[in-house]
């Protein structure tokens, strides 16, 4: 057993009232890209934060390559040669690249100052390891995120990790970032480095993976190498129940424009955009990260500054400053980072459901609160959100409960427009069929739908009409029914 | 087959669930009471029923600055001119008594007026300015104690005949400051739980960017919640000038017995989070109750104000260490 350079035995974890992990066996070869599945709070992430030392396991034991090791502090992981890389990014943005690489390890020439040619060097050098060319000179911010996450795990290489856990890495990545994520991943597969993928997206598993373990309520369900698994069966293992992605049926034929765009320029970011939604439409943005798709759903929003051209809702031509006016012209806006910029943590569900809409409720300013709790429950019932109660902090949700508190919010301003940026990323995969037909539903409701993704077969499958833009232009449509995975990739990669 | 249906007992649930969502407010009036428990052991005069008064009225000052003080801190901000403003106010209020003894209510609204403008300029330098809270409303405070001791450094000035009212008047039994006391603080209580306003100050303080989002006038919001804290600075001031029967330029307090810094302890002691989003009044008080009683203990027992200070450094470093370790717990 000594080839093996994880090998944990009967790993168990309990919190207060759950069962996080519960006699887990799980092991990875060296040079491995070991994938770990399962819906969020299967145990995944708790076992990942045992083997990096965020927690320690309650029972069981941990051997690294062959030897029994304790694990009792991040620090403690990084001396063994394990890193992880979270899917929020710990860089600091105000320095440069190398800098960011050797931070708090800094080379120190013989009086004890920072050396500052052999941390560029050096920086280079992991660099280059990567196959990656990236100045270490570039101050981080300058990067693009998918650029960042490779400094991240240069960050980790030079640390001499043998293991590297990446939680979520595709989740903010499209396209060509994925590809050169993947290329990064073989490059360290060469070079023996044994890489743990935790990732929703089944697809990019069986493109990167060499073996799957799946998780399902604290337990292993299975670990099978990917050649001889399928995707139906991993979906079964994963929801304990056939499953299969499909997409609610596509609405009829749709009403007249709830929005309308002509000729929108903003900055650098968009040029000249031309589109428009109909009532009990769903028309996709596609393109990669950074084409410009959240900056147009900003602009759309009062957001973002709008330098030319004209935005139509219901056919009335509208100025839009700032958020307030969108919402004045009934358009809901579902961000695509739920935790920064869509849910108050802290908040209970009923205040966070409650507030665009509070002045709907208030005479002199005095809420009425039993007509908002009537109102905030019957979109809880509406939209099925499990939560012990309206008084529930959202943080102790899941992700897609959320997500549907999110919803709620906006539903409850009766909304005509609804823009959900990434509507469910990070949400497991009971979860998304779930949001999925909710947003048809709210389409056959003869509201308009407006969605970015950066998910393929979910824009191909919710789609009527997909827009397609590329570095700030619209450059194609296409009907939703007719498209093609690669025909959206083609557009949004190249252009053309 | 005989089923016995077993009902789970509703009653100790409510309970259950009422002392979860409170454990933070149930623990504070604990200590509170711990530390009425102990005064009444270590001194037979704190028991006295003139006492209780006395400690309630010595309350008021410190529970009206730190009402304001709450919705402030609530909003993500805090504000550190308080101790000046309030100082200002005794100052102007006392020498305008005194040049205009017959104009009491003109005076006082001009008084009010100054508050809402000391918050309205705090305000603006947050929310237009994008000076961090700190800074500006420490800033603030320079200004406003430059301008106290310009007017003299001695205290000075006459109240109206009529105007200790404010602050020696009875209602049976009750002073009458403890009474505005009271009503300030349901006031207030209303405006956090029941109103737009409220709802809207805990949303900006949680996150500025959603409030936004959610078509909140975080601008405003801001702005209100300063102006609602400089008033709430400036009654103090008036209170004081009532209870003093004149101008002193050092009543907002000087090096550590400051009510800017006070009103922040018995906020945040209040289990109000630093940074904004979550807190309540009802905390508040049990803070400001808090720094008051153990006051008046020492007072009575005679342990020196330095000492005093220490307790009270320790108490917020407890108070606060217990807040943000529990948050990290979660």
């Amino acid at each position: 057993m000594s080839d093996k350079v994880v090998d944990m035995r009967q790993i168990t974890k309990v919190f207060p009232g759950v069962v996080a992990l519960d006699s887990v066996n799980f092991d990875c070869d060296r040079g491995e890209v070991h994938a770990l599945v399962g819906e969020n709070g299967a145990g995944k992430s708790t076992l990942v934060k045992i083997l990096s030392g965020v927690y320690e396991p309650d029972g069981g034991e941990i051997l690294l390559n062959g030897k029994q090791v304790r694990i009792p502090s991040p620090y403690a992981a990084q001396q063994l040669g394990i890193s992880i890389i979270y899917q929020e990014l710990n860089l600091l943005p105000d320095l440069n690249v190398a800098e960011n690489v050797f931070l708090g390890r800094e080379p120190r020439n013989f009086l004890g100052f920072l050396d500052i040619h052999s941390l560029e060097n050096q920086a280079h050098d992991v660099l280059h390891r990567l196959g990656v060319d990236i100045n270490p000179r570039t101050p981080l911010r300058r990067l693009t995120v998918a650029q960042q996450q490779m400094v991240e795990i240069a960050k980790a290489i030079s640390l001499n990790a043998q293991i590297v856990i990446m939680d979520e890495p595709s989740a903010t990545l499209g396209g060509q970032d994925l590809e050169r994520l993947f290329e990064v991943i073989t490059a360290l597969k060469k070079q023996g480095v044994t890489v743990i993928y935790i990732s929703h997206r089944l697809a990019e598993i069986f493109q990167v993976a060499d073996r799957v373990t799946v998780f399902k309520d604290g337990r292993v369900v299975g670990t099978s190498p990917i050649a001889e698994i399928d995707r139906s069966t991993m979906v079964r293992m994963m929801i304990g129940r056939s499953f299969s992605e499909t997409f609610p049926a596509r609405g009829g034929s749709p009403g007249e424009e709830v929005l309308s765009i002509q000729n929108l320029t903003s900055g650098r970011a968009l040029q000249d955009i031309t589109l428009s939604v109909r009532r009990g439409e769903i028309v996709s943005l596609a393109g990669l990260t950074g084409s410009g798709r959240t900056e147009l759903a900003r602009a759309i929003f009062g957001a973002r500054r709008i330098d030319q051209g004209e935005i139509r809702i219901s056919g009335k031509p509208v100025k839009m400053k700032n958020p307030r006016d969108a919402l004045k012209n009934n358009i809901g806006f579902l961000t695509e980072d739920r935790n920064e910029e869509g849910l108050v943590l802290g908040l209970s569900v009923q205040h966070n459901a409650a507030l665009p809409s509070l002045k709907q409720r208030q005479r002199w300013g005095v809420l009425n609160l039993s007509a908002e709790e009537k109102v905030v429950k019957e979109k809880v019932d509406e939209l099925s959100i499990r939560t012990p109660s309206l008084g529930q902090g959202v943080e102790f949700l899941s992700g897609g409960n959320r997500q549907k508190v999110v919803l709620a919010k906006w539903l409850i301003t009766n909304p005509e427009l609804l823009i959900f940026d990434e509507p469910t990323r990070g949400i497991d995969v009971g979860a998304k069929s779930e949001i999925w037909h909710l947003m048809r539903s709210l389409a056959d409701q003869g509201k308009g739908i407006l969605m970015i993704s950066s998910e393929l077969p979910e824009v191909i499958g919710m789609s009527d009409r997909i827009v397609v833009i590329h570095r700030g232009r619209v450059v194609g449509e296409i009907a939703g029914v007719q498209a093609t995975e690669e025909q959206v990739m083609m557009l949004a990669t190249y252009g053309e | 087959m005989s089923q016995e249906i077993v009902r789970p007992s509703y009653r100790s649930r409510a309970f259950q669930q009422f002392f979860d969502e409170n454990r933070e407010l149930l623990t504070i009036y604990g200590i509170l009471m711990l530390i009425i428990i102990i005064g009444t052991v270590l001194s037979p005069d704190f028991r006295s029923a003139a006492n209780l008064f006395n400690v309630l009225r010595q309350a008021v000052a410190l529970g009206m600055v730190s009402i304001g003080q709450t919705f402030v801190i609530l909003s993500g901000g805090i504000d550190l001119s308080v101790g000046a403003a309030i100082s200002l106010t005794a100052v102007y209020t006392a020498g305008l008594m005194k040049l205009y003894p017959e104009m009491t209510l003109p005076i006082v609204l001009l008084i009010l007026l100054m508050g809402l403008t000391i918050g309205l300029f705090n305000g603006t330098l947050v929310t237009r300015l994008k000076i961090a809270p700190f800074i500006a409303t420490l800033a603030t405070g320079s200004i406003l104690q430059g301008l106290v001791l310009l007017n003299g450094k001695r205290p000075s000035g006459k109240i109206a005949p009529g105007w200790e009212y404010f602050a020696e008047g009875m209602v049976g039994p009750v002073p009458f400051p403890v009474i505005v006391l009271a009503i300030l603080i349901i006031l207030a209580i209303i405006v956090i739980h029941r109103t737009v306003l409220g709802r809207n100050i805990i949303a900006t303080g949680g996150s500025e960017r959603i409030a936004r989002y959610s078509g909140i006038r975080t601008t405003l919001v801001l702005n209100s919640a300063y102006i609602i804290c400089s008033i709430s600075a400036v009654l103090t001031g008036l209170y004081l000038t009532s209870r003093m029967a004149i101008g002193d330029p050092q009543v907002g307090g000087l090096s550590y017995d400051r009510f800017d810094l006070d009103s922040i302890t018995a906020v945040l002691i209040g289990g109000t989070r630093l940074g904004g989003g979550k807190g309540s009044v009802i905390g508040t008080i049990a803070g400001v109750l808090i720094v008051t009683v153990l006051n008046n203990v020492f007072n009575l027992v005679g342990v020196d104000t330095f000492y005093q200070w220490i307790v009270k450094g320790i108490i917020i470093l407890v108070a606060v260490a217990a807040y943000s370790t529990r948050k990290s717990a979660e």
